[in-house]
């Protein structure tokens, strides 16, 4: 397999194990492009909808005794959505770095260097931007909320609070914009 | 899958799923509040009409609108209706462990209204007119009220009272460790000792000790339950509940002074046992006042706490300041009614609604009691609600 420096070999068979390290080379890089790709749609998703849930509650309860507050307050839902709609770009841009593996035959001559490189990039950029969505989708929710009550009791405080809010979604742009350029550099080599 | 409701309310983060809606509209109750635009018109009305018009461009529309002859008490009524149909749509929103922090609140009329239905029914009163002066807030199953009132005072009588009414209201529990306190010593539970010792509480111990004992119990019960739910409802809840505590300490201290509770063997036996366990006062200054009998004494225990100091200072200049110290107690509970809105995400601000709209409903009392007997120069003597401008709270701003 990769790389001929093992040390001491404990058993014959093709597929054991000669160290911790190997159990991070065994992992294939399209395995760890793949659950990049997975965790950025999933955190982004459970970020955002945390987020409508907790902000859409207060809206709800507090528009029965203040009805105007109804329509201003969804912005608060949109922010929320937008952490979703960074999540599913960023899925996209990974999927589109993906390549098919070698065949079987062609194995020996792939560049698997490249490759690891690109799975780990992949990886940790949908980390990144799924775990940053999660918090900024909580953030925002929770501040929404808060934003909706004080509305519902004094017209005047919306603008000010959704100036918090705005602060909040801007850590899901922080997560994308380092997410992308991070992918930038991941190119998986087209199989030979 | 059974469906496991967690004990706590939950932090930030998880609040709003089971209690985000029942926040929001205790909080859009809470800008219904009578603003002081509105006391100013209420106290410049003629008569209880103008009171009426005034009233229906407020939340509290039109709630005296099927009526002809509008009188202080119909107001108070009223009032009280509205109070409840917002309390039970608040209760029918709600999810555990929101659902049981409710009832605890309710559990205080409860033994309210228990206390007036036995106080009624030994000086021989008639059982409809007792349940119509009952609490909404406090009623439970119409079958159990109609039976309290009805017991025969005989052992079987007092038997069935304590077995079937007494132990199967919510309040039971309270009823049964009271009775345990007041067993006397040396009696075991056997089944007629029972009904011995329910008679002999009934008959001797005065009506107003048994409610201040079952008022203690409730409040250390109430605080037990809101440390478990935790978060910031323990932190504010247990705050208002020990302030709460204090008061009555202080009250039941101050009104024995004249009575068989200040003699110096009842003072470190049955006075002591009315004090909460709960509150600043407690231990230290409840065991203290078991040396008190009198209001020199009294002062020098409350010392070296500043807030009741501040207020013991309005109760000797009663005669100057012409406030009493009902009405200092009064504006300390107020002031921390209304913080208890400001944090968010805690189960607060459902005791503070209840307990502040009852004060709208006494300042409207007493604002249509003073129109009613043309005492102008007494109208303003109200405690107006969320107005930062009220001369009390200017006063006590000052005063810091």
């Amino acid at each position: 397999m990769v790389g001929t420096n093992l040390t001491q070999v404990l058993c014959d068979s093709d597929f054991c194990n000669t160290g911790w390290p190997t159990i991070l080379t065994h992992l294939s890089p399209f395995g760890w492009a793949s659950m990049g790709i997975a965790f950025t749609l999933s955190l982004s998703i459970v970020g955002a909808a945390w987020g409508i849930f907790v902000t859409g509650s207060s809206i709800m309860g507090a528009a029965i005794k203040a009805p105007r507050i109804r329509s201003k307050n969804l912005v608060s839902v949109i922010f929320c959505e937008a952490t979703a709609i960074y999540g599913v770009i960023m899925a996209i841009i990974l999927m589109g770095k993906m390549e098919d593996p070698p065949a079987s035959d062609k194995i020996e001559v792939y560049e698997w260097t490249t490759a690891y490189f690109a799975g780990y990039a992949l990886f940790t950029a949908g980390i990144g931007v799924g775990l940053t969505n999660l918090a900024s989708g909580v953030s925002v929710g929770i501040a929404g909320s808060s934003c909706a009550l004080a509305d519902a009791q004094n017209g005047s405080l919306f603008v000010k609070i959704l100036i918090v809010e705005i602060f909040a979604s801007a850590l899901g742009i922080f997560g994308i914009i380092v997410g992308i350029i991070q992918s930038n550099m991941a190119a998986f080599p087209t199989p030979p | 899958m059974p469906y496991v409701v967690p004990l706590s309310g939950g932090d930030i983060t998880s609040f709003n799923v089971h209690n985000g809606f029942p926040e929001a509209l205790v909080r859009g109750f809470r800008s219904s509040f009578l603003t002081e635009y509105d006391y100013n018109n209420l106290t410049q009305c003629e008569n209880l009409d103008d009171v009426r018009l005034n009233l229906q461009e407020t939340d509290y529309d039109q709630f005296l609108s099927s009526q002809t002859k509008v009188t202080p008490a119909l107001i108070q009524e009223k009032a009280t209706t509205k109070l409840v149909k917002e309390f039970n749509y608040l209760k029918a929103q709600a999810q555990e462990p929101l659902v049981t922090f409710m009832e605890y609140i309710q559990y205080e009329y409860m033994i309210e209204n228990v206390m007036l239905l036995l106080k009624g029914t030994l000086s021989g009163r008639n059982v409809e007119e007792l349940i119509a002066q009952c609490h909404p807030l406090g009623l439970f199953a119409p079958s159990t009220m109609k039976l309290i009132p009805m017991f025969e005072a005989s052992p079987k009588g007092y038997m069935d009272l304590y077995q079937t009414v007494l132990i199967d209201t919510p309040i039971g529990d309270y009823f049964s460790r009271f009775l345990e306190e007041h067993k006397p010593s040396g009696h075991d539970s056997a089944g007629g000792d029972d009904a011995n010792i329910v008679r002999n509480v009934l008959e001797e111990v005065e009506i107003e000790i048994i409610k201040n004992s079952l008022m203690k119990l409730y409040l250390e019960d109430f605080h037990r339950f809101c440390k478990k739910v935790g978060g910031d409802t323990a932190i504010v809840m247990c705050e208002l509940l020990e302030a709460r505590a204090d008061r009555n300490a202080i009250n039941i201290t101050l009104n024995s002074f004249n009575g068989p509770l200040n003699e110096p063997h009842m003072r470190s036996t049955d006075r002591r046992r009315l004090y909460p366990a709960i509150g600043q006062l407690y231990p230290e200054a409840t065991s203290d006042f078991t040396d008190v009998s009198d209001e020199a004494a009294l002062a020098a225990v409350l010392e070296p706490y500043p807030v009741y100091r501040e207020i013991w200072a309005v109760h000797m200049n009663e005669s100057f300041g012409n406030k009493s110290i009902d009405d200092a107690f009064y504006e300390r509970d107020v002031e921390m009614l209304e913080l208890s809105f400001e944090g968010q995400m805690h189960f607060a601000p459902f005791y503070a609604y209840i307990k502040l709209k009852e004060q709208e409903i006494r300042n409207l009392v007493w604002i249509s009691e003073c129109i009613v007997q043309r005492q102008r120069d007494e109208i303003n003597k109200f405690i107006p609600l969320f107005t930062d401008s009220a001369p009390w709270k200017v006063a006590r701003r000052a005063a810091r």
